[in-house]
């Protein structure tokens, strides 16, 4: 057994390590371009929530800064002092670890209010890669990593269930149709897109509903888009969780993979997955909200919006927008979908995020933090006097719900293809 | 040549010498780092989005906090102009007796300007709490650096009497620049270029949405 001094130590090897390993050229630039301006300050939500030094994107940034500058700047190790460099300890990293994960949900926010651009997102994410590594993570997001991970190698055990459960479901979208020959077909060779869900009906039932009605050949994933491994930034555990999703669509031969309304699980797939398995991708990747405005373009889907007349907004997701570029298929469908849309203010490029992205919805003790972190999403929202507020990502939608009953807003959440489903005719 | 003007002239191409290599070290150190390759297919155009991140994407318009701070905006905007006015003044400064008089008091007023607010940036730095915590020596050496450079400038765009004193603190500055803070004039290209190039290719830099 090692002593409690060895693991420091380790933990701190390790840590000065990836540090080394992981600053690219794009993170160095982060590290180095920054001049403390605080110009940043009001760009991110939790200040704005709740204004407080930690909760400036540079201070934040500089927490790592020091410790990288003392480890490889010419100047840091030398007088250390002189640029604020600082020895890396193990209260350094638990500090850094608990401020990377529950105070920053990596939204990029920020990036565009600086004058240089700097990408502090980047640098959180180090500080993410860091603790994982050093084993200060969240727990449950590690457990949620682990488990999709078995559930990939165990395929086969919950295969039999899952089919059970889709043909329930089935029943449902025939009797929204009034047709028994729609499907939800599973796991169906020589379908061209393979929809990729998230655990739960809500996002298989309306996205087969409207693939039905647009006479779409397609088939559902066994698997579902999330890739908690993601937030943990743990590259070679990313990669095995994306893996499921690609082999399961190289299999099938589809020729398109459709991610579900999931933020990261669109970005993760859509951007970042092609780095992992060396390039292109045999399918092309889309979000079904360029699947759906592309229906409503062609004329596939025929949405009447005066089938939702209540006052009705819609937040950017922050994976899906401004890490996306997905900013006008959503609110075309909603346009068409609903008679009374108002826009957020502000929006797209420079949408707050909701306050729970990057995994910390899934930490029940973060729940505080997030409620907090989120009051600007709820002034937001309020401002607007909509009553229903559409999101394309699960996070968001979740903790949408959670800020309209904390600070009483009174209103319902929705997806966009929920929206669509209910404005069908 | 006097022994003043033999220092300074020593001095600023030391100052030179050293920032040349300074930054060539700087270069190779980051071009020696990883670039990751974004793989997937494009959605928007990289190269647009780097033209997007030089022009509109600095502009105060398309930029909230450039309309919130927008007095440190301008300050900003004016003490680096002066800066980059101040480095052709430099390379052109042998020949100062020969400047047409209007180029010279212009220089002056600018200058003057870019000092006073440079200097202004310790007032800002130490108070704002936030920012008196992150800063350190470094940046307060900076800052009086590049006040100095500005000052001097100013007074031997003024008087060619001061031109020994303004190279002398021209080759302090450059000899320093690649070392500390300032090296962020190298690094502000790098980075326009990266989010030009990242969020170009995804489609999120957009010069008008519908």
């Amino acid at each position: 057994m090692n002593s409690t001094a060895e693991i420091e130590q380790s933990k701190l090897t390790t840590a000065r390590e990836m540090l080394g390993n992981l600053v690219d050229r794009r993170v160095l630039t982060a590290l180095d371009a920054c001049v403390r301006c605080g110009i940043c300050t009001e760009s991110c939500h939790y200040y704005q929530s709740n204004p407080r030094t930690e909760h400036t994107p540079y201070y934040r940034a500089e927490m790592l800064r020091r410790l990288y500058r003392r480890f490889f700047d010419p100047i840091g190790r030398v007088f250390p002092q002189w640029v604020g460099a600082k020895e890396a300890t193990d209260e350094m990293l638990s500090k850094l670890a608990e401020m990377a994960f529950s105070s920053c949900t990596l939204c990029q926010r920020c990036t565009f209010a600086c004058p240089f651009g700097v990408e502090t997102a980047e640098i959180m994410r180090i500080m993410r890669a860091i603790a994982t590594a050093t084993g200060n993570a969240p727990e449950m997001l590690v457990e949620l990593a682990n488990l999709a991970i078995d559930k990939g190698e165990n395929a086969e055990l919950f295969r039999d269930i899952y089919l059970d459960q889709v043909k329930e479901l089935e029943k449902e979208v025939q009797d929204c149709l009034g047709s028994s020959k729609a499907r939800i077909p599973v796991g169906e060779k020589g379908a061209r897109m393979l929809y990729v869900p998230l655990a739960g009906a809500h996002t298989i039932v309306p996205q087969a509903i409207l693939f039905n009605a647009a006479k779409e050949s397609w088939t559902l994933g066994l698997f579902e888009s999330s890739n908690y491994a993601v937030f943990l930034a743990d590259g070679a555990k990313s990669k095995r969780i994306a893996e499921r999703v690609t082999k399961e669509a190289e299999q099938l031969k589809a020729e398109e993979l459709i991610i579900t309304e999931c933020g990261h699980g669109y970005t993760t797939m859509r951007w970042e997955a092609p780095k992992w398995f060396g390039g292109h991708l045999p399918f092309r990747v889309r979000s079904i909200l360029e699947v759906l405005d592309e229906y409503v373009r062609e004329g596939r889907l025929h949405l009447d919006s005066s089938r939702n007349i209540e006052p009705t907004t819609y937040h950017d997701s922050c994976n899906l927008g401004r890490k996306g570029g997905i900013f006008e298929e959503p609110r075309r469908v909603i346009r068409a979908a609903a008679s009374d849309y108002r826009e957020l203010t502000p929006n797209r490029l420079d949408s707050y995020c909701c306050g729970a992205g990057s995994g910390l919805v899934a930490v029940p003790e973060w729940a505080d933090i997030r409620m907090q972190a989120g009051k600007l999403k709820a002034e937001q929202i309020q401002r607007t006097g909509a009553s229903l507020v559409i999101t394309s990502c699960d996070n968001c939608r979740q903790q949408i719900g959670d800020l309209s009953e904390h600070y009483g807003l009174n209103v319902e959440t929705s997806s966009v293809s929920e929206l669509a489903v209910k404005a069908l005719t | 040549m006097s022994v003043f003007e033999i220092f300074g002239a020593a001095v600023a191409l030391a100052g030179a010498v050293i920032f040349a290599i300074g930054l060539i070290r700087l270069i190779l150190a980051t071009q020696h780092r990883p670039y990751q390759t974004e793989l997937a297919p494009t959605k928007g155009s990289p190269a647009q989005g780097v033209l997007y991140a030089f022009t509109l994407g600095m502009a105060p318009w398309a930029k909230e906090s450039a309309r919130r701070h927008w007095v440190a905006y301008i300050r900003g905007i004016i003490v680096h102009v002066s800066i980059f006015a101040a480095a052709a003044f430099l390379i052109a400064s042998p020949w100062l007796a020969q400047m047409p008089s209007p180029l010279r008091i212009s220089l002056v007023a600018l200058f003057t300007i870019g000092a006073v607010l440079g200097l202004a940036g310790f007032g800002i730095r130490l108070s704002d709490p936030t920012m008196r915590l992150l800063s350190t020596p470094d940046d307060y050496f900076s800052l009086a650096l590049v006040t100095l450079f500005l000052a001097s400038g100013a007074a031997s765009a003024a008087r060619i009497e001061f031109l020994p004193a303004f190279w002398a603190i021209s080759g302090i500055t450059m000899a320093y620049t690649p070392f500390g803070k300032m090296k962020h004039f190298l690094y502000f290209f790098y980075e326009r270029v990266f989010i030009g190039l990242f969020f170009g290719r995804r489609g999120v830099l957009v010069w008008r949405h519908e």
